[in-house]
């Protein structure tokens, strides 16, 4: 029964939405028919899988959820007080019922637990729930640093975001502060959630928190007409009361997710890329590239190209695809295998570089990226670095030297420092270019320890 | 059943008929103020309508409303926020205050709860103004301690003055503008700590000078999520004919931020280890590599060379003798 109301109530969501947005139902379809179902493993699982059971994931999984969604990751962002881990809570409640989701109890979201993802701490808690078409990791973060800190470690990123303000207050001054970060993790759609309507008598005042927050949202660049918002109590929602403006909404906001929210390419999806880790030259057969195949399907006999370290274009063709000693036709995202390449030496090729589909990527010499650089607590340095620092970066498999320098226009740039803890945005000027492109995520290395991790925001210089 | 759509079903949570308050006043009124709706329709009614009159009993009402909240919210954390330092005078050779060549300085946090409130600008400039109000009003103490910790309970009744030299409308306390930022973010907001250096100046051949630095800063780089003070002391009996030179004050200056900016960069402790104890987080004992001309040196020496350097002879010609060092919610 509850299937068939959840069906239902999305139905309706289309179609307040198709009235405002018949293009976004376009967008859906499409990726409905890209995003076949298919089992992806989840940065989160890779990250935490199993090893805290208090969060179920992978035992309650096997048993319970079938992984053959696509994920996705969001996370709510809000005013303190407006209701986000209500909201949370209410999701997993109400999603529970219909057979998607364990509950989750608000004090175990506002626990918030400090984590540790490639040796640095991170601060959020994490949920999942699913819908009959995709499966959700959840994030609940108290405050702009760590949000920035989750995305540039790939911690817990999102892909999307719920907005959520309550009706009684309408938007704060620091809703600008809450889009701002969204925009600047690079989050390109939100739904936005009205919170506690039933504290307001007045459907005039709904809809002028209606309009203004389409305001704001298309103030800072998103899709202020076009983004669902939806307009309900989470706390009625957790109680079980009056479904019309609890549970129902909470179905309802899902939907909006589900439709409106845009799954990020798989990785099956994207052009292949294979990092060179190694290279043999074996007798008789030619020149064999080895490592794990980032992106992308590979067919024996593809042309492909090799690019990054002053490789130019250099195109080839692959001649064969080898796994475990045994030659195979294909290869895919996730598969160690090594790559024979016809009429390459083994001096023309080396780790570093990547083998990709043609024109897939583009070797770069300089581009601006979100820094975090880590705290002597998490291994990294323990004095302030300047501009010019110039550290080992590791993107990849290649490992370049790179001097950091402030953004054009940045005040004070000469005496800026750097701080172990801090979030900075740079730019990175590479000694040898390399295969990259925006959201290539890489570390800082200086005398052997990590002393910062970043994701590339801009690209600012090709080879 | 469960495909009502949204805004019709929930005219039946109406519980009385609506007060009759144009929606577009509350926008417009929204806009120059920034309050909640609800506060913004409350305002409106109780102004028969006029948005100039609900600006003006929003005035008192945020500082009233604020304060409630703030008993509300009294046990909220407050880790958040900003460090604010405020310099009026710089001390010798600064004139661009009245009172020559004496020091006016401080430096504030202001905490709340989330770090979004500490970005915004209305925040920043709270803490611009607070920063400025306590280096304004301390009176000199010339003796103990040059920075000293001003009582914050002394500080919520003293008003407030604008840094940007506006005219603030009535009579805007510390505390009542705290409250005031309360009621328009609903967060916690609390005055951390305070601490002030007034000095007036020294009998000639003699002088006191102060540093400032903020690390982390959104808008203004008076602040940030850790700030310095520090205080320089010169003794000369050239120092009267020195500090008339242009480039020597401006010497002096890149000596006084490398030495905040060492201070802040560095996890420093304090100024010298003591008596035949080692410390190598005493500034003294830090090489100092904030300061381009130290090439190495430590603090210790750097301060003898730039003194001698600049004719300096006497022993101790150049000294820090005091500074405050503050991390965001490290108190």
């Amino acid at each position: 029964m509850f299937r068939a109301q959840l069906a239902a109530s999305r139905a309706a969501a289309r179609r307040l939405y198709s009235t405002r947005a018949p293009q976004s139902l376009l967008v859906c379809a499409r990726n409905a028919a890209r995003h076949p179902a298919y089992v992806q493993q989840s940065s989160l699982l890779q990250k935490f899988g199993g090893s805290n059971a208090r969060r179920g994931y992978a035992e309650a999984a096997s048993q319970k959820f079938s992984r053959a969604k696509p994920h996705m990751n969001i996370g709510t962002i809000g005013h303190v007080d407006h209701g986000k881990t209500t909201l949370t809570a209410a999701i997993t409640k109400v999603l529970a019922e219909l057979g998607g989701a364990e509950f989750t109890d608000y004090s175990e979201i506002d626990k918030a637990p400090e984590e540790r993802a490639r040796g640095i701490t991170i601060n959020s808690a994490h949920v999942e729930y699913e819908t009959d078409n995709r499966h959700y990791g959840h994030i609940d973060c108290p405050g702009h640093a760590d949000y920035i800190k989750n995305m540039i470690t790939g911690a817990a990123q999102m892909d999307g975001a719920i907005i959520v303000v309550s009706a009684t207050d309408g938007q704060m001054p620091q809703t600008r502060e809450h889009l701002l970060l969204a925009r600047q993790v690079g989050i390109k759609k939100l739904v936005v959630f009205i919170n506690k309507v039933d504290m307001i008598s007045d459907p005039e005042m709904l809809e002028l928190v209606d309009m203004e927050m389409r305001d704001l949202l298309s103030t800072y660049n998103f899709d202020g007409e076009n983004t669902p918002i939806v307009m309900g109590s989470a706390l009625a929602a957790l109680e079980g009361k009056n479904p019309e403006i609890g549970a129902n909404k909470i179905v309802e906001l899902v939907a909006a997710c589900d439709t409106w929210l845009e799954l990020p390419p798989r990785d099956l999806d994207k052009p292949f890329l294979l990092p060179v880790e190694d290279v043999f030259s074996i007798s008789g057969r030619g020149t064999v590239a080895t490592g794990r195949a980032e992106r992308g399907v590979c067919h024996k006999g593809d042309e492909v190209e090799i690019v990054g370290l002053g490789a130019g274009k250099m195109k080839t063709t692959l001649t064969g695809i080898e796994m475990f000693h045994k030659e195979l036709d294909r290869g895919e995202a996730g598969d160690n295998m090594g790559a024979l390449l016809r009429g390459i030496k083994k001096e023309q090729i080396r780790r570093g570089q990547v083998i990709c589909a043609p024109g897939s990527i583009k070797a770069v010499k300089k581009f601006q990226a979100q820094i975090y650089v880590l705290t002597k607590d998490e291994g990294g340095r323990y004095t302030p670095f300047m501009e010019k620092y110039a550290p080992q970066i590791f993107l990849r498999t290649a490992n370049i030297t790179a001097s950091l320098h402030w953004p054009e226009g940045t005040a004070d740039a000469a005496d800026k420092m750097v701080m172990p803890g801090d979030n900075v945005e740079m730019i990175l000027d590479l000694v040898h270019d390399v295969a990259a492109d925006v959201g290539t995520r890489f570390t800082l290395r200086e005398g052997g320890k990590t002393v910062g991790t970043g994701i590339i925001t801009k690209i600012l210089d090709f080879a | 059943m469960f495909t009502r759509a949204a805004l019709p079903s929930l005219r039946l949570y109406s519980t009385s008929a609506p007060p009759n308050v144009p929606v577009k006043l509350i926008a417009e009124l929204r806009k120059r103020t920034e309050v909640s709706i609800s506060k913004a329709r409350e305002a409106l009614a109780a102004s028969d309508n006029s948005v100039d009159a609900a600006f003006q009993w929003l005035q008192e009402d945020l500082i009233k409303s604020g304060a409630k909240k703030a008993e509300k919210l009294a046990d909220r954390l407050t880790k958040q926020g900003m460090v604010g330092v405020s310099v009026l005078q710089r001390g010798l050779g600064d004139g661009t205050v009245k009172g020559k060549g004496g020091i006016r300085a401080a430096m504030v946090e202001v905490n709340c709860e989330t770090d979004f409130v500490g970005r915004n600008a209305r925040f920043d400039a709270l803490v611009t103004d607070i920063a400025h109000t306590v280096a304004f009003m301390t009176e000199a103490q010339n003796s103990g301690n040059l920075i000293r910790p001003v009582p914050l309970e002394l500080l919520k009744d003293a008003p407030l003055m604008s840094a940007s030299g506006e005219q603030q409308a009535g009579d805007v306390t510390v505390g009542s503008a705290i409250h005031d930022s309360i009621a328009r973010f609903g967060e916690m907001i609390t005055l951390g700590r305070a601490v002030a250096v007034v000095q007036d100046p020294l009998p000639q051949g003699l002088g006191v000078r102060v540093g400032s630095y903020a690390h982390g800063s959104v808008d203004n780089p008076n602040n940030g999520q850790i700030g310095t003070l520090a205080v320089l002391a010169l003794k000369s009996a050239k120092l009267g004919e020195l500090i008339a030179a242009q480039a020597f004050r401006d010497d002096l200056a890149k000596l006084e931020r490398s030495l905040a900016r060492q201070i802040v960069g560095f996890p420093t402790t304090t100024l010298k280890p003591r008596e035949g104890e080692e410390d190598e987080w005493a500034l003294y004992e830090q090489d100092f590599m904030m300061f381009p001309e130290s090439n190495g040196a430590k603090v210790k020496e750097s301060l003898r060379q730039w003194a001698s350097s600049r004719g300096i002879e006497e022993e101790g010609g150049v000294e820090v003798v005091d500074f405050a060092k503050w991390t965001v919610g490290g108190a």
